[in-house]
Parts: C-alpha cells; structure tokens; sequence
C-alpha cells in the first residue's frame, strides 16, 4: 500500500505557474491542489491537509502576507514558501523574518524549489 | 495784512528812491564802493581787530572773489555766509550784518550767520518763522523787496523778548535773498546800535551787492549740494543694481564711465585712459567678433542698441554683462551713446542653476516612471517565465526517466510554448504603448487602449491593494488622437489613485475606471476611486506642475496630462466623489479632427509634402 502524499496547495493568480507546478510537484512526490486566490484556498476543504503552501505574494484581493497572517490568526501553522514575479530582496529577507521557509523569485529552477521544499518538510 | 503793508510803503518807496539815485548816478557797483568809507569799527575787541586789519580796504571785487574762493575751497555755507558778514561790516561803518539762511521751504530759518551780533540772539533766531506779515523779515518776504526800518529787534522775534545783549540793537534794513527763479533763499539783514545815530540811506547800493553776492553764494552751494546729493544718489543706486554708466562717442572713440565700470572691468580708469582696445582686452575671447559686430553697428548710428557678453578678468573669472546704450548727440550735434551697463553674473548663476535643477527633476521624473514601468514589465514577463522553466524543468524530467514518458514530456513542451506565447503578447502590449516614435493622431478604441492600460497597471494595484472594476461602454465612437499619450494618461490616473488610496485602512481600495458616450458624442473616460480625495483649495492647484500632495511625487503627473488631452481638444477635470474618494475624467470629442487641429498637427507633413501643401496651408487659416 502506497503511504498517503503529503498535501502541497499552490495560491497564485498566475495561470502559467498554475498549469506548470502540479505536474512538478507530482513528480517531485506530492499530492497537488491549486487556487487562482487565497480566499478560494481559506474556503476550500483542504486546509487542514495542506503540509506545504506555496503562495504567490501579490495578487488582487488578499495577498499572500495577508493570508499568512489569517492562518497564523487562526492557528494553522502551515509552513509558506513565497514565490514572487517582484524581484525585491527587501520583501524576501522580511517574508523569511516572519516566518516564511523561503521566497523563490520567478523564474525559480526545479533544484531550488526542491530545496525549498525539503526545508519545509523538515520543519513538518 | 492792510495797515502794515500800508505802512511799510514809505520805506519801500524810500528805498526804491534810492536805489534809483545810485543808478542814476550811473554808478556800477564797484566804483559806488570805492566811494564809500571803508573803516572798520572794532566791536570785538583787539583780536577782532587784527581780523579785521586785513578785511579793510577790501573792494566788492575782491570780496566776491574770496567769497567765491571759499566755496570753492570746500568750505561750509554758514563759514562763507561769515565772512561775507565780516566784510560788510568792515565796509560800512557802524553797521553789522547778518544773513538768515531759510529752509527749503523759505518759511523757517534754517540757520543764522552774522558778524558783530550777540551769540545769544542769532541763535535765537534759528528755527524761527519768517512768514509773519507783520515782522519786518515776513515783510520783505513776503513783498520780495527789501524793507527799511528803524526800531528794537524785538520785532522779530515775535512775542519772545529780545535778549539783553541785544536789546540797543535796531534793525535798520532787511533784504530779501532770492535765487534767480525768486524763491527765498535767505534774508541779508543789517543792524545799527541805538547810540550810532547815522543814517544809513547811502549804504543802500552796498546792501544790494552784498545781497546779490549772498544770493549767489547760496544757490551756488544749493546747487553743489544738488550735485553731490545726485551724485551720491547715482553711485549708491548704481551700487544697488549692479549698474554702471557710460558714454562714448561712436566717431572719436572717447570712452567716459563711471567709476564703478572700472572696477567691473578691473582696469583702473584713472590712470589709463579708456580706449575699446583696452575694454577688448577683457571681452570674453568667444564673445569678442559679436563685441565688435556690435561695437560698428552702433558706429554707423544705426540705432539704440543692446547686447550680453562676457568679461573674462585677469583672475580667469567670468563675468556676465547686460548692456543697454541710447544714441543721442551731444551739443557740437556729435553722435554719442549713453548706455548703463549690468552685472547680471549673480543672475545668469541663477538661471544656469535652475535649468540644472529642472533638467535634474526631469531626469528625476523619467527615472520615477522608469522604475514603476521597469517593475511592471518584470512582473508580467516574469510569471510566463516561471511556467516556461517549470515546464522545461518537468521536461527534463519525463525524457530522463526511463523508459521516457514521452506522453508528459509533450504536455511540458506544450505549456512551454505556450507561456512563451504568453510572454510574447506581453512584450506585444508593451511595444504598443511605448516604441511609437513621436506624436502619431490615428483612429483609435479608446476602451481598447484603457483595457491594455489596465492589463499592465494590475500588478502595480494589486502590490498596492487595489481592485479594479472596469466598466467599458458597449460601443464607443472611434476618436482621433495619440495612443501613447492618451494610454499614458489613463495610467497616470490610475496610479494616482492607487496612491491616494495608500493609507485608507477602513475601507476597500476601489477604482472604477469606465468609459462612455456623452451627449455631444464625445468619449469619456473616467477613473474613480475611493482614497483621500482632495480639499476645496487643492482643487484649483491640482493640475499646477510641481502641486503634489505625495511625499513621494513630483506633481507633474496631471499637468502633463491635462496639456496631452487638451492638444486634443479634450477636457480633464476632477470632481469629490459623494461619498470618500474624487474622480478624474477626460473626454474628447470623436469623430474626425476639427480643420483648426488637423492643420496644426499636420504642420509636419506640411513641410515634407509640397503636394498637399497648399491645401493644407489654407485649411490652416481657417
């Protein structure tokens, strides 16, 4: 019997990123939900589930640092990588002060999100 | 008024009478002196005395030549009114003289000088009015002729005794000091002592030379005054407004100026004298053939002229000169320039710094928006970028396994090309907007240029919070005009109200950008938001360059665009929302251009198509 994937939720407006990460983390040995908005993601049932998020930082409506402050609200410790398309290490080095496993600057490589990933799940 | 001058008729007439007699005499003046006893009647003592030994035997001639001698020298006017006293009386016996100088009104006097007189009293006199009618000094005055009479002194001082010292005095002839326009100068006054009981009637002549001399002593200090006042007025004015002043005489090249023009050419005016050769020795090399362009223009006389240059001094340093000449012609009819020069090197520094400083702030200005574009473009490029490596990097993957998943390597290779389509229509909306050269007015959607603007402005509103609602009209008339600009405005909008919505925390941060048909067929376009909207005085400044309420801003945002939309003949103004929050709008009129403006912009084709340019030309001056 196959042990159960770990749940790794992706939050993106970016319908590129959207089709193109399932496919890799599958691959990579995770179970894979996508949301186009963090309101789409806290409304859904997999909340709970989720071991890894990978969050996008701006999107219209709730951001991801907006999100991750409703999760730590709510005590849903998940841990957060961020990616983002705003190359600003300012944001990253204040994302990673706060909490976050990592913020991987678009275009990332399949190594450094595995990295990241990795560091996530150790902290699981 | 009536009895006194009644009453002073008899003098007048007597005076009259013998001035009459003199000239009937056919004496001139300096003969009628050397007719006089010519004694010195020492009143002062033993000093007095050794003064007076060289005052006696004096001629008028000779008194006036020394009175004249002493302005000359310098000396003060109460001094030379002095001795003009001391030589009165040295002339005529038992009499002594005083000279009551006026103010310039003629009313008061200004001060008093005398020989012979008590201290006491012609210091009584200072300050005192004249013009009293029934005062032998308001007398003579007033009726501008002299008055003779016999009686205390107290009758001048008016209401206020006499001092004791002077109480044996007499006035015994008043005359009034006129300049040659008339206006008082003064009063020549001469005085006897009770007990000398002679009757002074034939020092009549001797009076009126004195007077005469007194006269010209005055207004000659008057008008040396003048002079210096002038002067000292033109030096300090000059000084003021870095102005000097010159003159040159454009066919004999003689150069006079003021001395302030030397020290601003550093040459030393006194010891050279000035020539154009030597002011060319420090005209600035590169404006030195515009120097002398100027220099034989104004030598043909041509007209007043006006001109800038440079100086560069023996330090190296340069100086900026604004020159303004009239051509007049002096006396001999010879043509002359006068012309007043300006140092205007501290206003010139000012300028070149201020054009420094906008070029700067321009710079600034392209660099903000630079930075806010390159962003935006990174953003959008960026996210097809992402799926392009992932998908590449799963490629990889599916060919690396074995045996290969050709199947799932496909589908990478598809959503690889596809995000690079995707990139590829970014860079398509950016060449749009940007990589048109200059001003191009074409029929163009103006929902379709705000639907691009919006689609490259999401990801700056989203960094700042802000959901957009479009709402577009159904069907818009097509209007003519430039994309870049108008796109350009539609963004600046949009960005300024995502910044007017920075601090509001209580509430969303919406922009509703719409578009419609107005009822006299134009387009409108309109950005609403929901920020910090503005007072009723930043209403009027709002589209003043350089008006800004951002700490961050430049305040030429609306300026820029409301000079884009009115070159086409549009309209942008800005209303408070009713509830929080101001909308901006623009419209413009659709439909084909109006002549006036088809003209004008086809000004360029105009000059590159001879073809259609008369045509054109006419269409213009409608």
């Amino acid at each position: 019997m196959i042990a159960k994937r770990p749940l790794v939720s992706v939050v993106d407006d970016s319908e590129s990123v959207r089709e193109s990460l399932p496919d890799l983390l599958r691959e990579l040995g995770y179970s894979v939900r996508v949301f186009s908005s963090a309101e789409e993601f806290l409304a859904s049932d997999c909340v709970w589930e989720t071991r890894c998020l990978i969050l996008d930082i701006v999107m219209p409506g709730m951001t991801g640092p907006d999100l991750q402050q409703e999760l730590t609200v709510r005590g849903q410790e998940i841990p957060i990588i961020f990616v983002t398309a705003q190359c600003d290490e300012i944001v990253r080095t204040r994302l990673r002060e706060q909490g976050a496993v990592d913020c991987l600057f678009k275009p990332f490589s399949d190594a450094a999100l595995c990295e990241a990933l990795n560091a996530a799940f150790r902290l699981n | 008024m009536g009895r006194n001058h009644t009453g002073r008729e008899v003098g007048l007439n007597l005076d009259r009478q013998i001035c009459d007699e003199v000239a009937d005499n056919g004496c001139s003046s300096e003969r009628h002196i050397g007719l006089l006893p010519q004694r010195h009647r020492d009143r002062n003592g033993a000093a007095a005395e050794d003064r007076a030994a060289t005052r006696v035997g004096l001629g008028f001639a000779e008194v006036a030549a020394k009175v004249g001698g002493l302005i000359r020298q310098g000396f003060p006017l109460p001094v030379v009114l002095t001795t003009l006293c001391q030589h009165f009386d040295a002339t005529v016996h038992g009499c002594s003289s005083s000279v009551l100088l006026l103010d310039r009104t003629g009313t008061r006097v200004r001060n008093a000088a005398g020989s012979g007189l008590p201290a006491s009293y012609m210091k009584q006199l200072k300050g005192k009015r004249v013009r009293w009618a029934d005062t032998s000094f308001g007398a003579t005055i007033n009726s501008k002729t002299p008055v003779i009479e016999l009686h205390p002194v107290s009758d001048t001082l008016r209401e206020e005794a006499a001092p004791a010292a002077a109480r044996d005095l007499r006035l015994y002839k008043v005359s009034p000091i006129l300049s040659v326009t008339g206006e008082p100068l003064g009063i020549f006054a001469v005085y006897q002592r009770e007990s000398k009981a002679d009757h002074p009637r034939f020092h009549s002549a001797h009076i009126a030379q004195f007077t005469n001399l007194a006269s010209a002593a005055i207004e000659r200090m008057r008008s040396d005054e003048a002079l210096k006042r002038s002067a000292a007025l033109l030096e300090r004015t000059q000084q003021l407004s870095s102005t000097c002043c010159f003159s040159w005489r454009a066919k004999t090249d003689e150069i006079s100026w003021s001395k302030e023009l030397g020290q601003l050419f550093e040459l030393d005016a006194a010891e050279v004298p000035v020539t154009l050769e030597l002011i060319g020795t420090r005209i600035h090399p590169e404006d030195l053939p515009s120097f002398h362009e100027m220099i034989e223009r104004a030598r043909s006389g041509v007209s007043d002229f006006e001109f800038e240059h440079r100086l560069l001094l023996p330090d190296n340093s340069v100086k900026y000169l604004h020159v303004i000449a009239h051509r007049t012609r002096d006396q001999e009819g010879v043509l002359e320039y006068i012309g007043a020069l300006q140092d205007v090197t501290h206003r010139r520094h000012a300028e070149e710094a201020l054009a420094k400083l906008r070029a700067e702030l321009a710079r600034a200005a392209r660099v903000a928006s630079l930075g806010v574009l390159t962003a935006a473009i990174a953003h959008e490029v960026n996210q097809p970028l992402a799926g392009i490596v992932t998908n590449a990097s799963m490629c990889r993957r599916m060919l690396g396994i074995d045996p290969p998943d050709i199947e799932r390597a496909r589908e990478s290779a598809s959503r690889t090309i596809r995000d690079a389509e995707r990139a590829s229509e970014v860079i398509k909306r950016l060449r749009a907007l940007f990589c048109k050269k200059g001003v191009t007015y074409e029929s163009l959607d103006l929902n379709e240029a705000t639907r691009e603007v919006v689609a490259l402005s999401l990801s700056e509103l989203e960094r700042n919070k802000v959901m957009v609602r479009t709402e577009l009209a159904g069907e818009l008339p097509p209007i003519q005009g430039d994309r870049v600009q108008l796109q350009q405005v539609i963004l600046n909008l949009l960005l300024n109200a995502s910044d007017a919505m920075g601090g509001i925390d209580d509430r969303p941060r919406q922009i509703v950008i719409r578009t419609e048909r107005d009822e006299e067929d134009r387009v409108q376009v309109s950005v609403r938001d929901t920020g910090v909207g503005f007072g009723p005085q930043g209403a009027d400044r709002l589209f003043d360059a350089f008006y800004t309420t951002k700490s961050s801003g430049m305040g030429i945002g609306l300026s820029v665009s409301r000079s884009i939309i009115e070159s086409h003949e549009g309209r942008l103004w800005a209303t408070p929302n009713d509830g929080p929050g101001a909308t901006f709008s623009f419209s413009i009129p659709s439909g084909p251009l109006t002549t006036a403006v088809a003209g004008a912009r086809s000004l360029g084709a105009i000059r590159t198509s001879t073809a259609t340019g008369a045509e054109e030309r006419h269409v213009r001056s409608l």
